[in-house]
């Protein structure tokens, strides 16, 4: 029997309506019904910030949302912020410092950062490290990280 | 399984109908990070689950001199509650942004230890449990609503729809011990409130201990240990010896019971001598 439901809400600024499980994730929804593959799937838990989207600009764990709560707001993941041509302050800076190598986690860490730099345009490192202390690298050591969002920042200021 | 049903009611009196419509089938969700967490690593199939995201119940005010936090308040509100400096540290120290956008302070009565820090400083408080159900509401103190390993007070009708804390005197702080600065559970969490009689001896204390028992936990004997004396350092060794000698650690991944007990002493003593 089909117990599927439909949801209507904001995807990186288009109207957009899903017909899922009833507990299907967030995570899984932008997954694998409309294919958008920034959004990692990582420890399901809470515990590594790679699912990381913002929901009405706050940073959310994806995976632990049902997507039958995001009816009516609005969503945005990593392929919404920026394209090839014109990237993301963010996108461009972790290219530059090579604060990505697997690159898990970078979808995560963007909008972790992203929606940091929304609130506070002139972070402190510190501030940094606090904001993006749910998400998980096991690569870079954090350093080239917290570098390409310093330097994000300070170009966003000067757009 | 299938969950063939997910409400999301928009009021606690629909909620209380869905919960005796439905009973033992129903998962109540908060904010989700606990069920969410367990239906992802295949611990839970709900048949049918229920969200409370909507029913009404975020948000504090004042309310008969008490200061109320709806169920799903999240503990990123909770962190700018300026007027509860002991509960506004702890929710600042919870998890990470995130994961404090979604958990709610009712939810977080539920966790598992480790997990569970928010009912410390909520214990220290003396704060109150408010549920809602067919009978109608009821307040229970916070320490009564524990009972057991993931068992408490709430009958199976019924739903936490918000804490009650009184604005009461006294010193507070609370400090939490994790094996990584962020978003790890604690290895002990520990909140302690201490009232200054005129004459500077204690008049009252409570020490609340999270990750150092089967739910948390007010150290009793160590609060009578401080009772009438100075807040110096014999009364706060023999309250922290009294406290790692009172709780229930249990061990797991992140430290062992033995570790536990005695981080719960040096934790104590460490909360109480920051008042002294």
């Amino acid at each position: 029997m089909d117990h599927s439901i439909t949801v209507t809400f904001k995807l990186n600024g288009k109207p957009t309506a899903l017909a899922v499980e009833p507990l299907t994730t967030l995570r899984s929804a932008l997954r694998e019904h409309v294919h958008l593959h920034a959004t990692k799937a990582g420890c399901g838990q809470g515990g590594c910030g790679s699912c990381t989207v913002l929901v009405n600009g706050e940073p959310t764990l994806s995976c632990l949302l049902p997507l039958a709560l995001v009816a009516g707001q609005s969503v945005t993941t990593l392929e919404g912020i920026g394209t090839p041509s014109h990237l993301h302050p963010l996108q461009q800076t972790f290219h530059d410092h090579f604060a990505a190598q697997c690159g898990y986690c970078t979808s995560g860490m963007i909008m972790a950062a992203k929606a940091l730099l929304d609130q506070n345009p002139q972070p402190s490192r510190d501030e940094i490290a606090s904001a993006l202390c749910g998400n998980l690298c096991r690569c870079t050591g954090y350093t080239p990280i917290l570098d390409a969002v310093e330097d994000a920042a300070e170009q966003m200021r000067q757009l | 399984m299938t969950t063939t049903d997910f409400f999301i009611p928009r009021s606690i009196d629909e909620a209380v109908g869905l919960l005796g419509q439905h009973g033992a089938d129903l998962v109540v969700l908060g904010g989700g990070t606990i069920v969410m967490g367990m239906v992802n690593d295949g611990l839970l199939f709900p048949a049918k689950a229920m969200s409370l995201a909507h029913a009404g119940i975020d948000g504090v005010r004042d309310v008969d001199g008490m200061i109320e936090i709806g169920a799903t308040t999240t503990i990123a509100r909770l962190a700018q509650l300026n007027r509860l400096p002991i509960l506004a540290q702890a929710a600042s120290m919870f998890g990470a942004p995130a994961v404090r956008n979604m958990a709610t302070v009712g939810g977080n009565l539920f966790a598992m230890p480790p997990a569970g820090d928010i009912a410390v400083p909520l214990l220290a408080l003396d704060a109150q449990v408010e549920l809602a159900g067919p009978r109608g509401r009821r307040r229970l103190p916070l320490d009564q609503f524990f009972i057991g390993l993931g068992q408490t007070a709430r009958a199976a009708d019924e739903l936490v729809v918000a804490v009650r804390v009184p604005l009461t005197g006294g010193q507070t702080t609370y400090l939490r011990y994790g094996r990584r600065q962020a978003n790890t559970p604690a290895v002990v969490a520990v909140g302690v409130r201490v009232v200054a009689a005129a004459d500077g001896t204690v008049a009252d204390a409570r020490i609340a201990l999270g990750a150092a028992g089967p739910h948390p936990l007010r150290a009793r004997q160590a609060e009578a240990a401080l009772i009438g004396q100075p807040l110096d350092t014999p009364s706060i060794a023999a309250a922290a010896h009294a406290a790692q000698a009172e709780c229930d650690p249990l061990t797991d991944a992140l430290a062992s019971e033995w570790y536990r007990r005695r981080m719960v002493g040096v934790y104590v003593r460490r909360a109480l001598e920051s008042l002294t």
